[in-house]
């Protein structure tokens, strides 16, 4: 809440023609001016702003020191751009603007707009500099545009003669970086000052951010929840709904494929010449008829698996001989014991094990009062239904043909 | 004879200072002119009134009525105390650029003695009729960048007239 006259110096010169910043230079720095004139009149209620222009038939006073935001809102339009900006009286001038201000409470500040060449002498732009800083002037400085004829310098050392406990500020606003009042908005030019900001610039900086958002696409789901809260509550119900639709699929695939990789290291293990056939060759029954543990216990084992054959399918399947492990010449013969006793064991554990994970689901499958007891239960659906029972025994045909060639595997081997 | 007759009737003009209006250019942000015009403040040695970028001070100190100004009382370090000192009654809006564009109401030349505190006589005739008073620091004792005050007080005396900051509307209860 500093209390504040302000001018702001505006640059309406024939460099502002230029398109680099959308839509032209000028266009983009009176919305800047706009933004700047709202936020100083909003953030103290007597709080001035007044605007000059740098260009054009010598410097032009707009608007003196005014609260009245209508007033310096309507100066911006209808201005003439031409001629070339002189920034030393132009500065002066605001200085003299700000002298006369009717309150003379308000600490003054000038907010000067470059976007053409500064013409003006370094040493020149130094003195002005500390006869502002010696009339309490503090200087805030937008350049973009032009960059050439050390610009960036000469305004540099400008805002350094004036600072004074840090209330000057200078920005460069490269062209086609982003809008000027968006850059603006987060600057020290709007937040400065060492009191947060202005609450009005807080807004107004949401709201930019929230106008950005909506020019992409913007609200969540193109609707704008003030507007209209229960279309968008129904929206994002639905939305989370197929989110876990879509999370529950994600898990089911990702089980499949885990199943899959098992059986994988389930034929790799089964390449190595590790006595297994009598437990793969169990009859999945016998461990269905398990009951009311089989659950746990089978994710136990699926886990088990799953770690085996990542760390060892490759190594039990590469490894024809008895689990011999790949050990550089300097490990000890400890490790190597103690490596080829763990890959026994593992490769074992897998063998027995990953069977019954295996098969599962066939095994469910394969139990046909099971499955027609679900059927049945099912709505809408008629478990004596001819296409039902087709498929029912295509996959218990199935189901068998695999459990054959198994076996037939394992006799092979053994 | 005069003066000391006219130096009876005379007291600290502190009261009648319109505060929202007084201004002081070329001060450093942190040492203001409050520390040496207000009352209690003034008092204390350790605050003062610094200048900022060279020695130069612009005060302007409006009045909440018409008075009359007898003398000044300053208090400031003997190295860096204000030396040339130009009074101008009743201008308003004054800049470094224009001082020397107005005749002053008066000059004083300080002496070491009267940064001790002893009061500053001024023309008395010049100040019969002040609203407000702007004070231009020249320059220092010692010609160096900084100039530092401790205490400023204005004697002088009040005009009969209405002082409007006390004209309260009155109720009919």
């Amino acid at each position: 809440m500093v209390l504040e006259a302000t001018m702001i110096c505006i640059d309406n010169s024939e460099w502002m023609r230029n398109g680099d910043y959308a839509p032209t230079r000028f266009q983009a720095m009176a919305d800047a001016v706009n933004l700047i004139c709202g936020a100083k009149t909003q953030s103290n209620p007597e709080n001035t702003v007044g605007v000059l222009t740098m260009a054009g038939k010598g410097v032009r006073v707009l608007v003196t020191p005014t609260s009245d935001l209508g007033k310096i809102l309507s100066c911006m339009h209808g201005l003439d751009i031409g001629g070339e900006m002189n920034l030393t009286s132009g500065v002066q001038v605001a200085q003299l603007a700000l002298k006369h201000r009717q309150n003379k409470h308000q600490r003054q500040r000038i907010v000067l707009f470059a976007g053409s060449p500064v013409a003006a002498e370094k040493k020149t732009l130094e003195a002005i500099g500390k006869k502002l800083r010696k009339y309490n002037v503090a200087l805030d400085i937008v350049s973009f545009g032009e960059e050439d004829e050390g610009k960036q310098e000469k305004l540099d050392s400008l805002v350094n003669a004036v600072i004074n406990n840090e209330n000057s500020h200078i920005i460069h606003v490269p062209p086609g970086q982003a809008i000027l009042s968006d850059v603006l908005i987060s600057s020290s030019i709007f937040t400065g000052d060492g009191e947060g900001g202005s609450g009005f610039a807080a807004a107004a900086a949401a709201g930019a951010a929230a106008a950005a958002l909506d020019a992409h696409g913007g609200f969540e789901f193109g609707v704008d929840p003030n507007l209209d809260p229960e279309l968008a509550l129904a929206l994002r119900v639905s939305m989370e709904e197929e989110r876990s639709r879509q999370e529950a699929a994600a898990k089911r695939a990702a089980e499949e494929a885990e199943k899959n990789q098992t059986e994988g290291g389930e034929s790799s293990s089964q390449g190595g010449d590790i006595a297994m056939t009598d437990t793969s060759s169990a009859p999945p029954v016998l461990v269905a008829d398990k009951g009311p543990d089989f659950m746990d216990e089978d994710t136990a084992l699926l886990e088990q698996a799953l770690k085996m054959s990542m760390a060892e399918a490759a190594g039990a399947a590469s490894t024809q001989g008895a689990g011999d492990v790949p050990v550089g010449e300097g490990m000890s013969e400890d490790l190597v014991m103690a490596l080829q006793m763990s890959m026994h064991e593992a490769a074992g554990a897998g063998g027995s094990t990953t069977t019954p994970a295996d098969t599962d689901i066939s095994r469910v499958l394969g139990d046909q009062s099971f499955v027609s007891s679900v059927l049945a239960s099912l709505p809408g659906v008629d478990a004596n239904d001819p296409s039902v029972r087709e498929v029912l025994a295509s996959l218990q045909e199935e189901e068998k043909r695999k459990n054959d060639s198994k076996g037939k595997d394992t006799e092979k081997q053994g | 004879m005069a003066a000391g007759l006219a130096a009876r009737h005379q007291v600290d003009l502190v009261e009648c200072i319109e505060w929202v209006g007084v201004e002081c250019l070329n001060e450093k942000s942190d040492r203001t002119y409050t520390n040496i015009l207000k009352q209690g403040y003034r008092e204390d040695n350790g605050l003062m009134l610094e200048s900022d970028t060279d020695e130069q001070l612009l005060m302007y100190i409006p009045f909440n009525q018409v008075v009359k100004l007898h003398s000044l009382i300053i208090r400031a370090p003997a190295e860096e105390g204000p030396k040339t000192i130009r009074l101008f009654a009743n201008r308003q809006n004054m800049g470094f650029g224009n001082v020397g564009d107005f005749p002053p109401s008066d000059v004083l030349t300080l002496t070491p003695e009267h940064l001790q505190g002893k009061p500053v006589l001024l023309k008395y005739v010049k100040f019969q009729n002040v609203r407000s008073l702007t004070i231009f620091v020249e320059d220092n004792q010692s010609g160096s960048e900084e100039t530092k005050i401790q205490k400023l007080a204005i004697i002088g005396s009040t005009v009969e007239t209405t002082n409007m900051s006390e004209f309260k509307k009155v109720g009919h209860s």
